[in-house]
């Protein structure tokens, strides 16, 4: 098996057309062992249908789909049982509760799940209080948690976040984030969508940008961040008056003061704010626009 | 083979049912019971059979199948219309369950739900014609009578799976089984004899499936009925084999996603 085979999730110009709507428009990328990569776009970028396409919950147009060098349209059931996906919207089961969910959810991926898994997993959800409550009692937040223990009870070596904290508190999206941080140390690939570019910035190693169904950008967060976004220099001087430089983020200060010679002494105080992801991600959609 | 996936769901049908116990069996069993109690008891003694014996007895099979389908068909389509609703089903395609499996676990489903709900219908036939005739019906074939619950039950199942498929709302459901088969499964036989048909409309009933289905479980019980036991296996074994593909297309096809 060579290495593009054991890819945990790897997308080769992937289509999907509905109709005449092109949602998806020969997308690549992959997702690295160990790695979160964020897919980042507005509302109606392609996200989601990506994501919808390699769960096969739809048929790509064109171009395909491989988890650890499955293809997803010709060996579905493999592929699928090394997956966890936590779905945008929220599930309901209906008449079961959180215990069965769990069951049946475990089952479904051909896994007993024993009670001192389940205990485990809940546990570190903060579900263990409302395990014999049915989704509809839950809160918003525990809801989340529940679709994220599911997703995990068959312990997946890939797991799809599909804007896995819209709508939580900030505790909440915090405790989640270090969750996301724990499963990336023990190895377990994550591709996350989501809206929240702070989080995007925290949490992923690599991201693309999407718009209108094409990936724009793609690289390692740092280096797209360093490479697309500028750093603000405030410069207080000792005479009342204020400057500001904006410089590429590789540019020192010293030299960006010196380039736009202003001497050393005359500075009374200093601000700088330096450039983030949104700043890049706008810079990005920005550059879009015709 | 990994059949851990197929118990799951399987599992989950079940405990769907029983969890609301009262609307999916209680209730089919009073309406199974009204029927009893008022074309059975109430107006049977004034209605001839053809062939002679009791109304009721005649009566007793055909409800036991007529309640049999319908809860066998209520059971897949509701539980994936709900699915729908509430999203499992896409929970269902994410995870790695084929369509076998998931064919089989709606259909034995809805075959155990069909079964108690019309066995419960038959042991309250029973309670009603010891009353009436002082001993209880006896089972002229057992074999027979479950051979036909089976395949019908399961026809049923794959019917809804379709159905449920198809639809894109509660309407469109309940069309299909108020208009569709509802009005076929009461023209198949159930509470009247074909043999007391005009022959035109003799022909037209046998051009109905299901009257060979409530015939079959008829001949199980009573050890007679209006149509040939080799023929109505045939076209039952035949309903039972394109319901299948049609269910097996609706899920390999079909869209999973939530309404």
């Amino acid at each position: 098996m060579n290495t593009s085979q054991e890819l945990p999730l790897k997308v080769e110009g992937l289509v999907k057309s509905y109709g005449a709507v092109k949602a998806v428009q020969d997308v690549s990328f992959e997702v690295l062992p160990g790695e979160v990569y964020g897919l980042l776009g507005p509302n109606g970028a392609g996200k989601t249908s990506i994501i919808s396409t390699i769960v096969t919950l739809e048929r790509p147009t064109a171009g395909g789909v491989r988890i650890f060098g499955h293809d997803v349209c010709k060996h579905p059931t493999k592929a699928k049982s090394l997956v966890g996906w936590v779905p945008q919207e929220v599930i309901n089961h209906g008449f079961f509760d959180v215990d069965e969910i769990l069951d049946f959810h475990a089952g479904y991926f051909g896994k007993t799940l024993s009670l001192t898994e389940k205990d485990l997993l809940l546990e570190r959800l903060d579900l263990k209080r409302h395990r014999e409550k049915k989704v509809k009692q839950l809160s918003g937040g525990m809801k989340r948690r529940l679709m994220i223990a599911k997703a995990l009870c068959h312990q997946p070596r890939l797991l799809l976040l599909d804007e896995p904290t819209a709508g939580v508190d900030i505790d909440l999206r915090r405790s989640l984030w270090d969750f996301v941080k724990e499963l990336k140390a023990q190895g377990v690939a994550i591709l996350l969508t989501t809206h929240y570019l702070e989080e995007a910035e925290e949490l992923c190693d690599r991201v693309g940008f999407i718009s209108h169904g094409k990936i724009l950008k793609m690289g390692p967060t740092r280096e797209i961040v360093q490479n697309l976004t500028k750093k603000t220099i405030h410069l207080f001087l000792n005479d009342g008056k204020n400057v500001t430089l904006s410089v590429p983020m590789s540019q020192g200060v010293f030299e960006a003061v010196k380039e736009a010679g202003i001497d050393a002494l005359s500075i009374a105080d200093i601000k700088i704010t330096e450039g983030d992801l949104e700043d890049a991600f706008r810079y990005v959609m920005r550059e879009e626009r015709p | 083979m990994n059949f851990k996936p197929f118990k799951s769901l399987l599992r989950r049908e079940v405990h769907r049912f029983l969890k609301v116990a009262v609307q999916t069996v209680v209730t089919p069993l009073i309406n199974s019971s009204l029927y009893l109690l008022i074309f059975g008891i109430s107006l049977g003694k004034s209605i001839h059979v053809e062939g002679g014996g009791s109304y009721l007895a005649f009566l007793i099979p055909g409800l036991v199948m007529m309640a049999c389908l319908n809860n066998s068909f209520q059971n897949s389509s509701s539980s994936i219309v709900g699915s729908k609703f509430g999203g499992d089903l896409e929970d269902f395609k994410a995870a790695p369950l084929t369509p076998q499996n998931l064919i089989w676990a709606y259909s034995l489903g809805a075959l155990f739900r069909g079964l108690i709900v019309g066995l419960l219908t038959f042991a309250v036939g029973q309670i009603f014609f010891c009353v009436s005739e002082g001993q209880l019906l006896p089972i002229h074939n057992v074999f027979v009578l479950f051979l036909f619950l089976v395949i019908g039950s399961f026809s049923f199942a794959q019917l809804g799976i379709c159905v449920a498929f198809w639809a894109k709302s509660f309407d469109q459901l309940s069309a299909v089984s108020g208009f569709i088969l509802l009005p076929l499964i009461y023209l198949g036989g159930v509470f009247y004899s074909i043999g007391n048909l005009h022959p035109f409309w003799q022909a037209v009933s046998r051009a109905n499936p299901l009257l060979y289905l409530i015939n079959g479980v008829r001949e199980g019980i009573l050890g007679h009925s209006d149509v040939d036991l080799g023929v109505a296996f045939a076209v039952a074994f035949m309903g039972f084999l394109v319901t299948y593909g049609f269910a097996y297309y609706s899920l390999k096809r079909g869209s999973y996603l939530r309404w």
